[in-house]
């Protein structure tokens, strides 16, 4: 193909050019959703507004999930028990965002990442485990160097009267 | 070593066709996936008339704001009056699709297949990103206002830190895929650029800067497959389906280790074993890795074990995957440098094998002699792993 | 397991969330471009294929060859109608309105569009013709048809 075809179908616009096609559409779409966390998840808020992180169990491999699901996706069958778990953990990645969700520049850059948690039942080097995705209190000069991949760290709690059940309860992760 | 699956016929790819990546095309979605397919289907000298079946992948509703897109699509890839299957797995549709006319054909159940992967991304207006806001767990992880960027960027950073590959290593890899996209006559970012252009540009997530992504691009590539005896009657140089593999992972991404692609793997493992291949390695010789970040072109090359764990940043450092190197990844430029139209990137990956192995890629061809080809695609929240294995 | 049913709503959680995309633009295509202008000026274009006519035009033909775009100059023929008398969020229309599918007599597809036709005239097969809106308020899309009425 490409040693014989030089030109390929295909007409391109620049963004005035579109606007001032005759014919242009606009449409606004309106969909609003409301989502129910479930029954296990709204455990698991509710444990977080208590200022606990609760786990969930299975039975047959010991595994526990944090955050909890309802099943044991390896051994197919449904977690019994509810597991509180320690509030401490490392942290496994962390990256510093100078964007919000819909790309725009936000005024402080944040810290955020993923955070492994001291929770029993993994093996040890095993390629899954219990952890969260959060905000993360370090220094991002901590992040560039690496110093802060691998740092122990614990749960920031919100006060207790600013809690409402969310994720956001928890205020961020910071060094021990 | 051949594996012991019996297969009745062989399916083979004798056509491809693509139109231009663009930011923003006139066209409507319908008109794009009806000039890929047009040009795949002259490219091989069949008329609509001879297609038994065909399959159209494309990505989210979202981007286009029409609801059934596959059957929206179906007029203007020939669907009318044909069996018709739309495939979607995210951003992994695009090998997806070639993977489910392969089932198509092998199943005995159709004879030649035109398959279609279409995406146009520009009419979400005022950002196309806005759509992955809906990727996003609503409760455990949307409060936290992420970007898409977010979970590559932390993806990147893990594997920087476990591997001890720096920003420079990873951004060859730009580097080199921008520049052979300046051969690729459908590119939309093809530019000649140094390290230090990438490390300059934009940081949007750190470590992840504006060079070191892939633009929101509109854009449709299209292959025909057909079984072993048509392909023998259209073409003396069939190009084979020798293996493929798909799997999917869990959405608990941060749940596992991010430095390895575990779920691809599994993908590679099984399209390997269907294709009798043992050393990658060295059995493989030219591949195109998924690379909508530059990093990922190397996780990619790892979780197809071309390369060993963590190995794969210091052979880019040597010239190993360029297109006279060893094992030449990404020769058509990649989406780095060509674009993600996040459906049709894939296709135009397999697309650009099945030129390679033909000989016709003319300025883009690599020099070694080529055989056995592997392209894979990634899809979904850090979830889908998709391996096509093609041989000439 | 229904939580209303067995009286724990207290304990479920809700999470509001909203469509993010603020408005969808979809540009009109190649032929669909010819369409509009076409429109602007007062005509109806539409596409021929080998020896078929189709309305509206769109740029490839069922056998996959690029159409030829002509002008519709024939008698439009009623295919089907129906009577509309409330909007899409259930509220009366002030006054009930006619929709029906319209096309060339001497073509393979038509158009919907609204029907000016008093109800006792109102059947299959009957001849109509377009109406345009004046030329200052005519925009380039299918509303520069005000509706179509008995030729």
């Amino acid at each position: 193909m490409s040693s014989k075809i030089n030109k390929l179908p295909g007409i391109k616009l620049k963004e005035n050019e579109m606007y001032s096609l005759i014919g242009l559409v606009e449409d606004m779409p309106q969909a609003k959703y409301d989502f129910a966390a479930g029954t296990t998840i709204s455990k698991f808020l509710q444990g977080l507004k208590e200022g606990k992180i609760l786990g969930r169990k299975c039975p047959k491999c010991g595994r526990i999930f944090v955050p909890p699901r309802s099943y044991c996706e390896w051994c197919h069958v449904a977690t019994n028990e509810w597991v509180e778990v320690p509030q401490t953990g490392e942290i496994h990645t962390a990256v510093i965002t100078y964007i919000s969700t819909k790309r725009e520049k936000i005024e402080k850059p944040e810290v955020v990442g993923t955070i492994k948690l001291d929770v029993p039942g993994y093996r040890d080097g095993e390629y899954e485990f219990a952890g969260l995705f959060h905000k993360i209190c370090v220094d991002p000069q901590d992040v560039i160097s690496g110093k802060a991949i691998g740092m122990k760290v614990k749960v920031k709690w919100k006060p207790k009267e600013e809690r409402t059940g969310s994720i956001l309860d928890i205020e961020c992760f910071e060094p021990l | 070593m051949r594996s012991n699956i019996f297969m009745k016929d062989r399916v083979a790819i004798v056509g491809a066709g693509l139109t231009t990546f663009m930011r923003r095309a006139l066209e409507t979605p319908r008109e794009l996936a009806w000039e890929a397919a047009k040009m795949a289907l002259d490219s091989a000298g069949l008329t609509l008339k001879d297609i038994d079946c065909v399959v159209i992948g494309s990505a989210p509703d979202t981007f286009d704001g029409m609801h059934f897109k596959g059957e929206y699509l179906a007029d203007g890839s020939g669907a009318i009056n044909k069996p018709m299957t739309r495939v979607y797995v995210g951003g992994g549709t695009g090998v997806f699709v070639p993977e489910s006319a392969y089932w198509h054909i092998a199943s005995g159940v159709c004879k030649k297949v035109l398959v279609i992967a279409e995406e146009k991304m520009s009419p979400a207006h005022p950002h196309p990103q806005y759509v992955f806001k809906y990727i996003w767990d609503p409760i455990i992880e949307r409060p936290l206002g992420p970007n898409l960027i977010w979970i590559f960027a932390m993806e990147m950073r893990r594997y920087m830190a476990k591997c001890g590959a720096k920003k420079e290593d990873i951004a060859l890899v730009s580097v080199k895929n921008k520049r052979n996209a300046l051969d690729h006559p459908a590119a939309l970012t093809a530019a000649n650029i140094t390290v230090d252009d990438v490390l300059k540009s934009e940081t949007l997530v750190w470590p992840v800067n504006l060079l070191d992504v892939s633009p929101v691009t509109d854009g449709a590539a299209a292959l025909v497959m057909t079984s072993e005896n048509v392909a023998r009657e259209i073409t003396d140089t069939p190009v084979w389906v020798d293996g493929i593999g798909f799997t999917l992972e869990n959405q608990h991404w941060y749940n596992r280790e991010l430095a390895f692609p575990r779920y691809l793997n599994h993908a590679a493992r099984m399209a390997y074993k269907m294709a009798g291949i043992e050393r990658p390695w060295k059995e493989i010789d030219v591949a195109e890795p998924y690379d909508p970040f530059d990093y990922k072109e190397l996780h990619h090359i790892e979780g197809l074990m071309l390369a060993r764990p963590c190995e794969a940043w210091k052979l880019v450092k040597e010239g190993y995957f360029n297109r006279d190197g060893e094992l030449p990844t990404s020769p058509s430029g990649g989406l780095l440098g060509v674009g993600n139209p996040i459906a049709a990137a894939g296709t135009m990956k397999v697309a650009e094998l099945f030129w390679q192995l033909r000989y016709e890629a003319g300025k883009r061809q690599v020099k070694k002699p080529v055989h056995k080809a592997v392209a894979n695609a990634w899809g979904d929240l850090m979830q889908a792993g998709t391996v096509i294995v093609l041989s000439n | 397991m229904s939580y209303d049913k067995r009286n724990r709503m207290e304990d479920l959680v809700i999470f509001p969330g909203e469509q993010e995309v603020e408005k969808y633009v979809y540009t009109p295509g190649i032929h669909g471009l010819e369409f509009a202008k076409g429109l602007k000026e007062g005509k109806i274009l539409g596409m021929k294929c080998h020896d078929k006519i189709y309305v509206p035009p769109k740029t490839f033909c069922p056998d996959f060859t690029q159409g030829e775009l002509v002008e519709i100059n024939d008698e439009w023929i009623l295919v089907s109608y129906t009577i509309v008398y409330q909007d899409m969020y259930k509220n009366n229309l002030s006054s009930p309105r006619i929709v029906g599918v319209v096309k060339p007599k001497n073509a393979e597809t038509g158009l919907i569009h609204l029907l000016n036709v008093p109800l006792d005239k109102l059947e299959i097969g009957i001849k109509l013709k377009p109406v345009f809106r004046p030329t200052n308020e005519r925009k380039g899309t299918i509303n520069d048809i005000k509706y179509f009425e008995l030729s």
